[in-house]
């Protein structure tokens, strides 16, 4: 090992590729930690102004002379934006960057949430939250990040936590906006149809200070800014016709956006519906209902860090194998409990299934996110919008199946749709690594099953010769933690070696491969 | 002609069934038990110019303002019902402002359910007061629609408390299916200048921004 004095230092362990090993919640230290934070904190921005109208809709409603029917139709569009925007972000954070992807997503959605003051009709209260829906794509960039940040043995936990505290805005909200519109009417005096308009300039000033903050103190990479890389040639510029096409021929990434579908977007389902569930189900107070709603939302904070720590647990002792079968596990019981939920006929049980289901729901979210930045290297971003983009459309799909109108119940509405969430969670069991194995089956034993080979197959010959392949090898390197503990002790050790880097799954601060 | 006491305990007895008839064993009120014994009378004009309605629609020529146009509201007890209609359990009358039918239509939170305590029609107080016995005066009010009352087609409802605050009787300014004397009021949009500049320049400086900072490092980037 030998110590290059131009090596950057860096505050926490890193791997070959400077990506952390560790995760440390209360550090804020370059370019790690602070990436993380900057990135949780600009995403929680995104879910405060997306929900923010739902908890004053009482206020808006009577305001804009809105009905239930537009009322719910604005409820789907303003998680319909995000399906192809998380796409769209997916590609930009590849060719761009996440640090530039996430804050222009932020700094161009923040008008339509201050333009609220103007609102006038149900239409443009339709057309506005679908604008400000947008920013939910915000989440894809927010991962690629972390992924690119964070070392394959943590990146599960980063990726819980960054996904956790930007949900937990969703319930945040339900909390938040009521105090400040109470603040504004009762302090500042201003009607009630006036109030909850400046209320809604404070969650978008919000969303505009994190992305200036992202601009100001983020960096794309530990070693600095894609466009600077890309200048000085340490990064290969990529063209955006093979990121696509690489990711979109991944089969993996369509079976996971369709899961995705079921965890992440049937959270999204019940934080519309769940308040006026308990309100009309159980004839609780309005307030009680909508603190309850809080609680779903508010759960994420621990859940999906917990999924994605148990990730990252299982992945040390049984690989990606392990992964797979947790996150089965666990998004099935999630529609279990989603039956049961629809099932339930007192409060108290209500809201215990209910808390139960959350936990599930979201640790689903959390487990599927440890899987997603092993599916590829070079189109990482795609791929996390795909999947992202599967989120919302699940998001659309059940409410449009189960909670528009009046056909079912909406009791009747959480049982069917804990049944989907069952079915739709078994394509889980197609997925297939050759180098790790999936759910049902072992590892390739011939030689093409290794971690260079998966990901130096979406690189052509012509591009390995110019060198773009790099990252791939070294991530290919320091993902070999994936097999899991017996697995890397039986396996025959891998003789292919593209270039002459030597392997350095090292946990030294000074690190040069 | 009967002798007082003989008035005073027919007026007993009345008044007692009343109270049976309007609530169950739990004290649940329902609107359909309540008997309409309160003439109720709404217009924009002074008492003085207050013309008994025909039955059949008409409605003010042009929409109330919410927190600028008055209403003015006069209500007494029906003078055409027989002897027997006592009000000498009425203790207070709330006057409230209710939403026409029109305005109730897909919208769940205004719903019309029999059961007082869970209706909700009528969502504005106008004015309690406690009842004057005895008089065939026309009472009224002249109330300025308040600043939160949206937009919205409404009639307006008196009911009639007892002692116990359990209503007894209402009366209405328009007929049983709310088809006519009904009028409507333009709320506040909530909208101010001031504030629409404020969220106009917050936007305008949110995109000039990632304007502001994609020159910036072009022009940083090129002396390299």
């Amino acid at each position: 090992m030998e110590y290059d004095s131009q090596s950057p230092k860096f505050a926490l362990p890193v791997d070959s590729d400077h990506k952390a090993t560790e995760f440390r919640i209360f550090s804020i230290d370059k370019p790690h930690m602070r990436a993380f934070h900057l990135a949780w904190f600009s995403y929680f921005s995104c879910f405060l102004t997306t929900f923010a109208a739902a908890p004053l809709l009482p206020i808006i409603r009577d305001n804009l002379n809105l009905t239930t029917t537009g009322i719910g139709k604005a409820g789907i569009a303003s998680v319909s934006g995000a399906v192809f925007a998380r796409i769209a972000m997916g590609t930009l954070s590849d060719l761009f960057g996440p640090r530039l992807a996430s804050a222009s997503l932020l700094l161009l959605t923040a008008p339509a949430v201050f333009l609220f003051s103007m609102a006038s009709s149900p239409f443009s209260f339709l057309f506005l939250r679908f604008c400000v829906g947008i920013s939910l794509a915000n989440f894809v960039p927010t991962l690629f990040w972390m992924s690119s940040m964070f070392s394959p043995p943590v990146v599960g936990t980063a990726n819980g936590f960054a996904g956790g505290w930007g949900n937990f805005g969703g319930g945040a909200t339900q909390l938040i906006m009521p105090l400040v519109f109470g603040i504004i009417q009762h302090n500042v005096g201003a009607a009630k149809f006036t109030a909850w308009r400046i209320a809604f300039q404070i969650p978008a000033v919000f969303q505009m200070l994190s992305a200036i903050a992202i601009l100001l103190f983020g960096q794309d990479m530990p070693d600095g800014n894609f466009h600077r890389l890309e200048k000085s040639g340490d990064k290969p510029k990529d063209k955006f016709s093979n990121v696509f096409w690489h990711g979109v021929k991944n089969y993996r990434g369509w079976i996971l956006a369709l899961t995705y579908g079921y965890c992440f977007g049937v959270e999204l389902t019940v934080d519309n519906i769940i308040a006026e569930y308990f309100y009309d189900r159980f004839n609780l107070k309005l307030h009680t209902a909508g603190m309850i709603a809080a609680t779903f939302g508010l759960a994420n904070i621990v859940s999906r860090p917990t999924g994605g720590v148990l990730s990252d647990l299982m992945a040390r002792r049984f690989g990606m194998r392990g992964r797979l079968w947790t996150l089965w596990v666990v998004q099935t019981l999630g529609g279990v409990f989603c039956v049961i939920l629809g099932r339930v006929g007192s409060v108290k049980a209500s809201i215990g299934v209910m808390i139960l289901f959350s936990l599930c729901c979201q640790s689903a979210c959390g487990l599927t996110f440890g899987v997603v930045p092993f599916v590829s290297r070079r189109s990482l971003g795609v791929i996390s919008g795909m999947i992202g983009g599967g989120g919302s459309l699940g998001a659309v799909m059940t409410q449009l199946i189960f909670f528009k109108g009046s056909e079912y119940s909406k009791e009747t509405g959480l049982t069917l749709m804990g049944v989907m969430i069952i079915c739709c969670t078994l394509p889980l069991t197609l997925i297939y690594f050759p180098q790790w194995g999936g759910m049902l089956s072992a590892p390739s034993s011939i030689n093409t099953g290794t971690e260079e080979e998966y990901y130096m197959s979406e690189w052509t010959s012509v591009e390995k010769e110019k060198g773009f392949h790099r990252a791939s090898v070294k991530f290919a390197e320091n993902s070999r933690s994936e097999r899991g503990k017996s697995d890397s002790l039986t396996r025959t050790s891998d003789d292919i070696r593209p270039t002459g880097n030597s392997t350095c799954l090292s946990s030294l601060y000074y690190i040069n491969c | 002609m009967a002798s007082r006491s003989e008035i005073v305990l027919a007026s007993l007895l009345l008044f007692l069934s009343c109270l049976a008839e309007t609530s169950d064993a739990n004290g649940v009120v329902l609107f359909s038990s309540l008997p309409n014994t309160l003439e109720m009378i709404v217009s924009p004009h002074k008492p003085e110019q207050v013309m008994k309605p025909a039955e059949g629609s008409w409605t003010f020529g042009g929409t109330l303002k919410a927190g600028e146009d008055k209403l003015s509201i006069s209500w007494r007890l029906n003078q055409s019902f027989s002897a027997g209609t006592t009000d000498s359990g009425y203790k207070t009358i709330k006057v409230k402002l209710c939403y026409a039918p029109v305005s109730q239509v897909d919208r769940g939170w205004r719903k019309t359910v029999d059961n007082l305590a869970k209706d909700k029609t009528c969502q504005f107080k106008i004015e309690t007061r406690p009842y004057k016995h005895g008089s065939s005066k026309w009472k009224y009010i002249d109330w300025t629609i308040k600043h939160d009352v949206p937009s919205a087609s409404y009639f307006v409802r008196a009911y009639a408390y007892d002692g116990a605050g359990v209503a007894v009787a209402y009366g209405q300014s328009t007929g049983p299916k709310k088809n006519y004397n009904i009028f409507e009021v333009q709320g506040i949009t909530g909208r101010h200048k001031t504030l629409d500049v404020v969220s106009i320049c917050f936007s305008a400086f949110s995109v000039l921004s990632l304007v502001g900072f994609f020159v910036v490092e072009k022009t940083r980037a090129k002396p390299t």
